[in-house]
């Protein structure tokens, strides 16, 4: 696949503060690339620097070989970004800002106007064109958030947390509709969701204290904390330590997470017999026992040590 | 072109703010009716208190002659504005012992007394005795403002009443000729064009707020994504201003004429000259935004180049000049970096002594070169605080 965007050996600080730290990643043509980390890894500033709003102290980005962080308007102009906060004129209407913001772009009127009531239609908010923003509820003013992103019809989006505070049913229609630009755009998605991030990017780049731990697929990244699903069981009674050493020589990734016992294993619900006669064997009770998919939150876990949202 | 994208985008948001338009555009207009309301008859009066000691004396005919209530009279009566009313309002007193009180809570301006032998001394200079006085004393706080014309009115009255009654002739006699229409001026009219000025440089306010709350909504880094620069920005945001202030300064005259004020010279010229006064102030509202990030700050520092032009531009008092280079016949002085120092000037001119345009070219000149200075400013601020990325 073509690289679109090129960030290479990007650095940020602020103060003493390092809020990037060589920070370096491809992204191809079409696919759907998340940035997971917790709040604080550096996603925010990583794609202000990509979408050429910060300069970063070293390193550089590049757009189909162009670099974004020397300031060409017309480089910059290939990315559209959906940012975090809502950023709306209140006093315009739906269709009044997209129109202003595709024109501000370097679109002809006319034509930032039939743009703007096509992505409005898509997005469920044409009944609204003529609405001032500022009397949209929470959720289509994100709505429309997006849709202000994608007015100059950029070839690379990035979405800052695109699901935060969403109500569900606007949930599922953007992320819906980020699916259904998925390979027509490439998109760069920022999130701390790791379920988000695991249904929506084709490939992830774990950040985390500004450092990118690893970049893969989803499935891969899953794969690289153990195959198979996880089978989660609380002791009643019994030594964690015993029960430990009595399920490490059937089950070599078995591990403990605050008074739990954790097995992964590619079809552990089969093995769930032997588990409980080891556990018996060494007079350890399960209480409450729990089979769930492998998911990045193990990957994070496994990397750092920490829980995404600790 | 993307200033003209910024124009009509400001121009729509500020047309559907109904309070701050509405604010805008009123807030001259409000203060001209309020002005005629108070002073369309010229009804300021400067309090003066009267210490009548004066004995009076017997007239050769047998009756009493009280030189010391005629001149209180003639000062009421005499000292007045064109239309009849009086310029002065007398307090009494019956000594300095009470007046003093009075004087200190600024109740009157001043204070004259009038001796005991006053009507005595003034019957001798009737029957032709030219070697006595006739002794007024006077005095106040000096400090208060409306002092010295207090005084000045007061014995301007007491003079002319002197005269009168002993037949003297002036030692000096005096021809005023006031330039223009000065002298026809009502009050009123004379603070039409200060209540224009200060709405002019209110506009700092509204610019520099116009632009922080780009900045401060984050829409700033919207538009940064574009293929924005800080001249479209602060261009078409000027534009928008501009329109907004011209409009203001134009209805504000128009409310002033129906109310009876008159220009000498073209109304036309005074609102351009208003116009391009709030051009400049506007661009000084540009450097003030390019200073802040929130809506809240541009108040706070906004209110240094507000006090700089209210205070020193000559729009409340006279400053003196501190001239610092002369330009083709022109002295330049330090206060002229302030814009409204040559809308004064000029509005002065076109109101009350009747310029035309070309009488008033230097002050346009120096208000459009003001206007470009400021606004590049404010551009190269701009551009150097908020849109360099890092």
């Amino acid at each position: 696949m073509t690289t679109v965007l090129q960030a290479q050996s990007l650095r940020k600080c602020y103060g003493a503060l390092m809020a990037v730290d060589d920070l370096s990643l491809e992204v191809c043509e079409g696919e759907v690339f998340g940035l997971l980390g917790p709040n604080g890894a550096g996603k925010t500033t990583s794609i202000n620097m990509i979408c050429g709003l910060l300069k970063p102290d070293a390193g550089q980005v590049t757009v189909r070989g162009h670099v974004i962080t020397n300031g060409d308007a017309s480089i910059r102009a290939r990315v559209g970004v959906c940012p975090q906060n809502i950023v709306l004129w209140g006093q315009l209407t739906c269709l009044e800002q997209m129109q202003f913001i595709g024109e501000m772009y370097g679109m002809r009127g006319k034509a930032a106007r039939i743009r703007a009531e096509k992505l409005l239609k898509e997005l469920d908010l044409i009944e609204k064109k003529n609405k001032l923003a500022r009397t949209l509820s929470g959720g289509m003013q994100r709505r429309l958030n997006l849709a202000m992103a994608l007015v100059h019809d950029p070839e690379i989006l990035v979405l800052d947390e695109p699901e935060a505070g969403l109500d569900p049913q606007s949930r599922v229609m953007v992320r819906d509709y980020v699916k259904s630009l998925a390979r027509r755009k490439t998109i760069i998605i920022t999130t701390h969701n790791m379920d988000e991030a695991d249904r929506m990017a084709d490939r992830v780049a774990i950040l985390d204290q500004g450092r990118l731990l690893i970049v893969d697929t989803p499935a891969a990244l899953k794969h690289t904390v153990g195959e198979g699903d996880v089978l989660e069981i609380d002791l009643e009674h019994g030594s964690m330590e015993a029960a430990l050493s009595a399920l490490r020589p059937i089950l070599p990734q078995t591990s403990t997470a605050n008074h739990t016992l954790v097995i992964r294993a590619r079809g552990v619900v089969e093995q769930l017999p032997v588990v409980l006669d080891a556990l018996h064997a060494v007079n350890a009770q399960p209480g409450e026992v729990r089979l769930r998919a492998n998911t990045l939150e193990d990957v994070f876990i496994s990397l750092t040590g920490r829980r995404l949202r600790e | 072109m993307r200033a003209i994208v910024i124009f009509r985008k400001t121009l729509r948001e500020m047309s559907r703010d109904v309070w701050m338009l509405g604010l805008t555009l009123a807030f001259t207009p409000f203060f001209v009716v309020l002005y005629w309301i108070w002073f369309s008859g010229g009804s300021t009066t400067y309090n003066v208190i009267l210490i009548n000691q004066d004995r009076g004396v017997q007239s050769p005919s047998g009756s009493t002659f009280n030189a010391g209530d005629e001149v209180i009279e003639a000062i009421v009566n005499e000292i007045t504005y064109a239309d009849g009313k009086p310029l002065l309002k007398v307090i009494h007193a019956q000594d300095r012992l009470e007046a003093g009180p009075i004087l200190k809570d600024r109740g009157a301006a001043a204070f004259l007394l009038i001796p005991e032998d006053f009507s005595e001394t003034l019957q001798k200079m009737q029957n032709g005795d030219r070697s006595l006085s006739a002794n007024i004393t006077f005095g106040g706080d000096v400090s208060n403002p409306y002092y010295m014309v207090a005084v000045t009115l007061a014995l301007a009255g007491v003079d002319g009443y002197i005269q009168d009654v002993t037949g003297q002739q002036p030692l000096i006699a005096y021809v005023e000729e006031p330039l223009g229409a000065s002298a026809a001026r009502s009050e009123f009219e004379t603070y039409v064009p200060g209540a224009l000025i200060f709405s002019v440089v209110l506009l700092v306010f509204l610019a520099a707020m116009t632009v922080a709350r780009e900045i401060e909504t984050g829409a700033l880094q919207r538009l940064q994504l574009t293929r924005m620069n800080s001249i479209d920005l602060m261009g078409g945001i000027t534009i928008a201003l501009l329109l907004i202030g011209a409009v203001a300064i134009a209805s504000s005259f128009g409310v002033a004429v129906l109310l009876g004020f008159r220009s000498l010279g073209p109304l036309w010229v005074a609102i351009l000259v208003g116009t391009i006064a709030s051009l400049s102030v506007i661009g000084i509202g540009m450097v003030v935004a390019s200073l802040t990030r929130t809506v809240s700050q541009t108040f706070v520092v906004a209110n240094f180049p507000l006090a700089l032009m209210m205070f020193f531009s000559g729009v409340i008092f006279p400053m003196p000049k501190v001239s610092l280079f002369t330009l083709a016949g022109h002295d330049f002085g330090l206060y002229d970096i302030l814009p409204p120092t040559h809308a004064v000037v000029a509005l002065n001119k076109v109101l009350t002594l009747g310029a035309g345009l070309d009488e008033v070219a230097y002050e346009l000149a120096a208000l459009t070169i003001l206007s470009v200075l400021y606004f590049a400013v404010g551009v190269v601020l701009f551009k150097r605080i908020h849109l360099r990325s890092g």
